[in-house]
C-alpha cells in the first residue's frame, strides 16, 4: 500500500507559447472531475478556460500568472501549477519549477521543438525536474509526432522513449496505441471521456512492434529485471513502468506521449504516465540553508511529522485578500498552528488555509509534507521560508535575474497616484524580478523589468486591476559602469570645524574585476589603520558603486585594495574613514577610465529557411553577433547575441521581414562595453535629459 | 602567446611538416574510430585557425550549435589554462567572433543550403570563411558526386575543408596507398588524410597523404588523450 506522500504529484506544465497547455490542463480538470463542463482558452463562450485566471489573460489567450490547482487520478492526488508561455515572464516558470517535483513538457506536432521549449527544458534541467513530453495538437494540419521526438533527442537531447503511436494523423488522428499494454486507445463520448481499449488496427501492428522493441530496449537499461524478463518472454506490464520510472526519475529517460486536448484525445493515458512515472515529493532530494550554521545544508525529509518547512513561492490579489502559495517541504501546517517566517523571524498564526483551484479555494484544516497549499493574510515576499521554529532555515533562493530593462510611469491625475502606488507595492511582492524606484533626480516612478512585453503587461494590470491611468515613457536600457584600469588612490580626509575632527587616509589601488562582482581586499600591515575601520573603508566604496562617476550607473567589476593609510588617535572614526574611503573613490575613478556597459541579449529567432537571409540582416543591423543557424527540417533557428537597446520593437520588424512566419525569444546573457561611438550617443542623451529634468 | 597556441595543437605540427598545410581549395579528412576523438581533435584545428584570427565555419551534422559550442568551450579553457586574465578574455572574444557554427540536424543536411548559408554569411553579414570544418558527414553512405561538389565550394570560395570520417573496428579495408575504409575509395580527392589511433600509451596522429609528398617521420605524432596537445 502507497502512502499519501507517494500518491502526490507536484507538476508543471511547461511549453512553448500556443502550444495548446492552457487547454491540456483543461481537459486535465475535467476528466478528474474538477470541473464539469470545457471551455476554450479564447472562451468563444465568454468564460475562459479554468486556469486563465486573470482578465488579461482572457483576452490575450495566453497565460500570464501561474494558477496552482489541485485534482485526484486513479487514487494520486495532482497538484498542477500552469506556467506562462512566454520568455519574458521565465521567473513565473522558474518560480514554478523550484517547487515542483515533475514536468509535462507539451510540445506541438506541428511546430516541434521551437526556440521556447529550448529556454523552457534548460530552466527545467537546472531545476533538476523530471519530465514526460506530451506531443499535443497531432489532429493539426501538418502534425508529424514522430519528427518531435527526433527533435526531442537532437535538439533537446532527450533520450526520448515512445510509450505510444498516433492512430491516423492530422485530420484523420483518431487515438493512439498503447506500446505496454499493445491495445489501441480511443476515446468516445462528448469529451473523450469514454475510454475504449481496442485491438491494434492491422495495418499499424508491424509499426507497433517495432516501436515496442525500441521502448523495452531503452527501458530495459534500467532494470535488469525487465532485461532477463525479455531475454525469457516474461515482459510484464508492470516490469515496463517500474524501467520507465526508473529511467524518468534520473532524468535519463523521457517518456513521450501523444494526442489532441482539443479534440480530446489522450489526455487520459498521459495523466496514467504522470502518475507512473513522475517522481512523488519522496524521490526528490531538497535541501535547505541552516541559518544558524553559515548557510549549511540541511537535507528535508518528507515527513509530516519532522520540523516544519515551507516555502511561499507566489503571491496573488485576490478578491478575498493577499493569497500566499506554499510549498510544504517537510513537517505540516494546520488552521491555527504558528509560523515563522524566517527571513523576518515574525511570527504568525495560519488563518485561513486553502488548497487552490485556478481562482477558486476549498478550505482545508491541514496540510502534510510535500503539499502546495495556500494561506490568507500572510505579510511576505514571494520566495520567504517558512517554519514552526523548530528550525531556523530558508530554501536556497530562487534564481533571480536583475532587470534589463525600464520605463518612467507617470499618474495622469491625482487618484491615479495611490493607485499606482498600491499596484507597484503589488507587484514588488509578487514578482522579484519586477522593481520600482523614484528617480530622485527627475521624480518620475520608474519601473524596470525582463523585457517589453514583461512591463506592457504591468502596465495593462495597472490600469485593468487597480484602476491607476498612467502614461509611460519610452524604454530604457539599464546601462552599467566599469572601470577599465588599474588606478592608484591615496586621499586623506581631514575635517577641524570645531567639535572633535575627523581624520583618516586610505591609500591603494582600484582595478577591474574578472567575475564582475565587488571585491575588497584589505592588506594594510602594520595597523596603519586599525582593524575596527576596515569595514568602514569598504563601506565607502561599496556606497559608491550604486552610483558610478560617469554617467551615474551602478558600476559593475572593482576591486578594491588598500594597502596604507593612516589614522589619529582622537579624531579617526568610522564616519572619517568612510569619508576617505568615498574621497578616495572619487579621486581615482575619473583616471580609471570609466566605460558604459549595456546588458547583452541572447537572442534566438525561429523561421522558415527561406527568410534566413532576411533574419541575418536583420540582427546585423541591430550589432548583432551571430553565433550560428541551425536547420532542422524547413525550419532554421538563429543564435545571436545582440544589445537589449537595439531590440526595441524587433518583434514588429522580424515578422514583417517573415511574413509573420518568425518568432524570437530573447534572455540577459552578460554586460558588455558599448562601443565608443554609442557610448557618446548614450552620453548626449543623458546630458540632454538631465538639462531637461533640471528645466 | 596566442600564435603559441595555435603551433602546440595537432595541426601546427603538420603544416611545419608538410610545408604548406592544407591550403585554400583543398579538401582534408581525418579518419578514427567512434570515441576516439576526431571532433576534439578537429576542434583543435579549427581553434588553431581562430587563433590566427582566420575566419571559420563549423558545420556540424549530428550535434546542435549549443553542443559544439561547449565542446570548443571545453578544449579552448583547456588550452588556455596557464595564461593571464587578460589573454583568456582576449581569446573569449576572438572565437564567437571568427566563428560560426551550422548544424544540419535530422538529415536536413543538403549541399544546396550549405551554399545558400554560406553565401547568406558572405552577403549579409560579411563573414567570408578561410576554413570549414564538417563533423558528421556519413562517408560510408556519401556519394562521391557529394564530396566533389564540397571540392568546387573549396575551389570556387577559397577555403580549405576539414572532415571527419568515422572507421570501424571490423571493417580494415585499406587501399594499395594505404587508405583505410572508408575514405579508400575517395582519397583522390582528399588533398591530406589523417588518421587518429589509439595506443596505450597516448593517441597517435597519422599523416597518411600529403599532396602527394613524402611523408617524414616526424609528421606522426603523438597527442596527450586529454588534452590533444603533441606530446611526441
Amino acid at each position: 500500500m502507497l502512502d499519501r506522500i507517494q500518491q502526490l504529484r507536484n507538476i508543471g506544465i511547461s511549453a512553448h507559447i500556443d502550444s495548446g497547455k492552457t487547454t491540456l490542463t483543461e481537459r486535465i480538470l475535467y476528466y478528474t472531475k474538477r470541473i464539469f463542463a470545457v471551455h476554450e482558452v479564447k472562451g468563444k463562450d465568454g468564460v475562459g478556460a479554468k486556469m486563465d485566471s486573470m482578465e488579461l489573460e482572457k483576452e490575450r489567450g495566453i497565460t500570464i500568472s501561474s494558477a496552482a490547482t489541485f485534482c485526484q487520478w486513479n487514487g494520486h492526488t495532482i497538484n498542477i501549477i500552469d506556467t506562462p508561455g512566454h520568455v519574458d515572464f521565465t521567473i513565473e516558470v522558474e518560480r514554478a519549477l523550484r517547487v515542483l517535483d515533475g514536468s509535462i513538457l507539451v510540445l506541438c506536432a506541428v511546430g516541434g521543438v521551437q526556440s521556447q521549449s529550448i529556454t523552457v527544458d534548460r530552466q527545467m534541467n537546472r531545476y533538476k525536474v523530471p519530465r514526460v513530453a506530451f506531443i499535443n495538437k497531432c489532429d493539426r494540419a501538418g502534425a508529424n509526432p514522430y519528427r518531435v521526438v527526433e527533435q526531442l533527442r537532437h535538439r533537446l537531447n532527450h533520450n526520448a522513449v515512445l510509450m505510444q503511436i498516433p492512430i491516423g494523423l492530422e485530420a484523420h488522428f483518431s487515438g493512439v496505441v498503447d506500446l505496454i499494454s499493445m491495445k489501441a486507445v480511443y476515446f468516445g463520448g462528448p469529451y473523450g471521456e469514454e475510454v475504449v481499449a481496442e485491438d491494434i488496427p492491422a495495418h499499424l501492428v508491424d509499426e507497433a512492434n517495432a516501436r515496442r522493441e525500441e521502448l523495452l530496449d531503452a527501458a530495459s537499461m534500467f532494470s535488469d529485471e525487465l532485461m532477463e524478463a525479455i531475454f525469457e518472454d516474461t515482459v510484464t506490464e508492470e516490469l515496463i513502468h517500474e524501467a520507465v520510472r526508473r529511467g524518468s526519475l534520473r532524468r535519463a529517460l523521457t517518456p513521450v506521449f501523444m494526442g489532441s486536448a482539443y479534440k480530446n484525445i489522450g489526455v487520459q493515458p498521459l495523466l496514467d504516465g504522470v502518475t507512473h512515472y513522475l517522481p512523488s515529493p519522496k524521490d526528490v532530494e531538497n535541501t535547505a540553508l541552516d541559518l544558524d550554521h553559515d548557510g549549511k545544508g540541511v537535507l528535508l525529509t518528507s515527513d509530516s511529522d519532522a520540523p516544519l518547512v515551507a516555502l511561499a513561492f507566489k503571491l496573488e490579489v485576490t478578491p478575498y485578500g493577499q493569497l500566499t502559495y506554499l510549498r510544504i517541504y517537510q513537517g505540516s501546517m494546520h488552521k491555527g498552528g504558528e509560523l515563522t517566517n524566517t527571513r523576518t523571524r515574525k511570527k504568525l498564526k495560519v488563518g485561513r488555509l486553502v488548497r487552490m483551484h485556478a481562482d477558486e479555494m476549498e478550505e482545508i484544516s491541514e496540510a502534510g509534507a510535500g503539499d502546495i497549499v495556500a494561506l490568507f493574510g500572510v505579510d511576505c515576499f514571494s520566495g520567504d521560508t517558512f517554519t514552526d521554529n523548530r528550525l531556523n532555515v530558508a530554501m536556497t533562493s530562487i534564481f533571480v535575474p536583475e532587470p534589463v530593462i525600464s520605463l518612467s510611469v507617470t499618474p495622469k491625475d491625482n487618484p491615479s497616484t495611490t493607485k499606482l502606488s498600491k499596484a507597484l507595492n503589488r507587484f514588488v511582492r509578487e514578482d522579484p524580478t519586477f522593481r520600482s524606484h523614484v528617480d530622485q533626480e527627475s521624480g518620475e516612478t520608474i519601473i524596470s523589468g525582463m523585457g517589453e512585453l514583461h512591463l506592457e503587461i504591468y502596465v495593462e494590470r495597472m490600469k485593468r486591476e487597480f484602476g491607476a491611468d498612467v502614461e509611460t515613457g519610452m524604454p530604457q536600457v539599464a546601462y552599467r559602469e566599469a572601470i577599465s584600469q588599474k588606478v592608484a588612490f591615496d586621499y586623506t580626509h581631514k575635517k577641524q570645524t570645531g567639535g572633535a575632527g575627523q581624520y583618516g587616509r586610505v591609500s591603494g589601488f582600484m582595478e577591474p574585476s574578472e567575475e564582475g562582482v565587488f571585491e575588497f581586499l584589505n592588506q594594510v600591515k602594520g595597523g596603519v589603520i586599525p582593524t575596527e575601520f576596515i569595514p568602514a573603508v569598504e563601506k565607502g566604496f561599496q556606497s559608491c558603486l550604486e552610483k558610478g562617476l560617469l554617467l551615474g550607473f551602478p558600476v559593475l567589476g572593482m576591486r578594491v585594495v588598500v594597502n596604507d593609510g593612516q589614522f589619529h588617535a582622537v579624531d579617526s572614526s568610522e564616519l572619517a574613514f568612510r569619508q576617505a574611503a568615498v574621497g578616495a573613490f572619487r579621486q581615482a575613478y575619473p583616471s580609471a577610465r570609466p566605460i558604459i556597459l549595456e546588458p547583452i541579449m541572447k537572442v534566438s529567432v525561429e523561421c522558415p529557411s527561406e527568410f534566413q537571409g532576411n533574419v541575418l540582416t536583420s540582427i546585423n543591423q541591430r550589432r548583432g553577433l551571430i553565433m550560428s543557424a541551425s536547420e532542422d527540417g524547413v525550419f532554421t533557428t538563429i543564435e545571436a547575441e545582440v544589445p537589449l537597446g537595439e531590440m526595441f520593437g524587433y518583434a514588429t520588424t522580424v515578422r514583417s521581414l517573415t511574413q509573420g512566419k518568425a518568432e524570437f525569444t530573447m534572455e540577459f546573457s552578460r554586460y558588455s562595453k558599448v562601443p565608443d561611438h554609442i557610448a557618446e550617443k548614450v552620453k548626449a542623451e543623458f546630458a540632454a535629459q538631465k538639462k531637461g529634468g533640471k528645466k | 602567446m596566442i600564435q603559441d597556441l595555435a603551433e602546440v595543437g595537432p595541426l601546427g605540427v603538420l603544416e611545419r611538416s608538410s610545408h604548406q598545410g592544407l591550403g585554400k581549395g583543398h579538401l582534408g579528412v581525418l579518419i578514427a574510430r567512434a570515441g576516439v576523438g576526431k571532433t576534439a581533435c578537429l576542434i583543435h584545428i579549427a581553434l588553431s585557425k581562430l587563433f590566427r584570427n582566420e575566419k571559420l565555419v563549423h558545420i556540424s551534422l549530428e550535434n546542435a550549435p549549443e553542443k559544439v559550442n561547449f565542446y570548443y568551450n571545453v578544449i579552448s579553457s583547456d588550452l588556455t589554462k596557464y595564461l593571464d586574465m587578460a589573454q583568456v578574455a582576449n581569446i573569449k572574444a576572438l572565437i564567437p567572433r571568427n566563428r560560426m557554427i551550422l548544424s544540419f540536424l535530422n538529415q536536413s543536411f543538403q549541399i544546396r543550403r550549405l551554399r545558400e548559408n554560406l553565401a547568406n554569411l558572405a552577403e549579409r553579414i560579411e563573414f567570408v570563411p578561410d576554413t570549414l570544418i564538417v563533423d558528421g558527414l556519413d562517408f560510408s553512405n556519401v556519394s562521391e558526386d557529394i564530396l566533389k561538389e564540397f571540392q568546387e565550394i573549396a575551389r570556387t570560395s577559397q577555403v580549405e575543408i576539414w572532415f571527419s570520417a568515422l572507421s570501424h573496428k571490423h571493417i580494415a579495408d585499406m587501399n594499395e596507398r594505404g587508405i583505410p575504409y572508408p575514405c579508400n575509395h575517395v582519397d583522390h580527392l582528399f588533398s591530406i588524410i589523417l588518421q587518429l589511433e589509439p595506443s596505450q600509451s597516448g593517441i597517435f596522429l597519422k599523416l597518411l597523404k600529403d599532396h602527394g609528398n613524402l611523408i617524414p617521420p616526424e609528421a606522426h605524432v603523438q597527442l596527450d588523450p586529454k588534452t590533444f596537445i603533441v606530446t611526441a
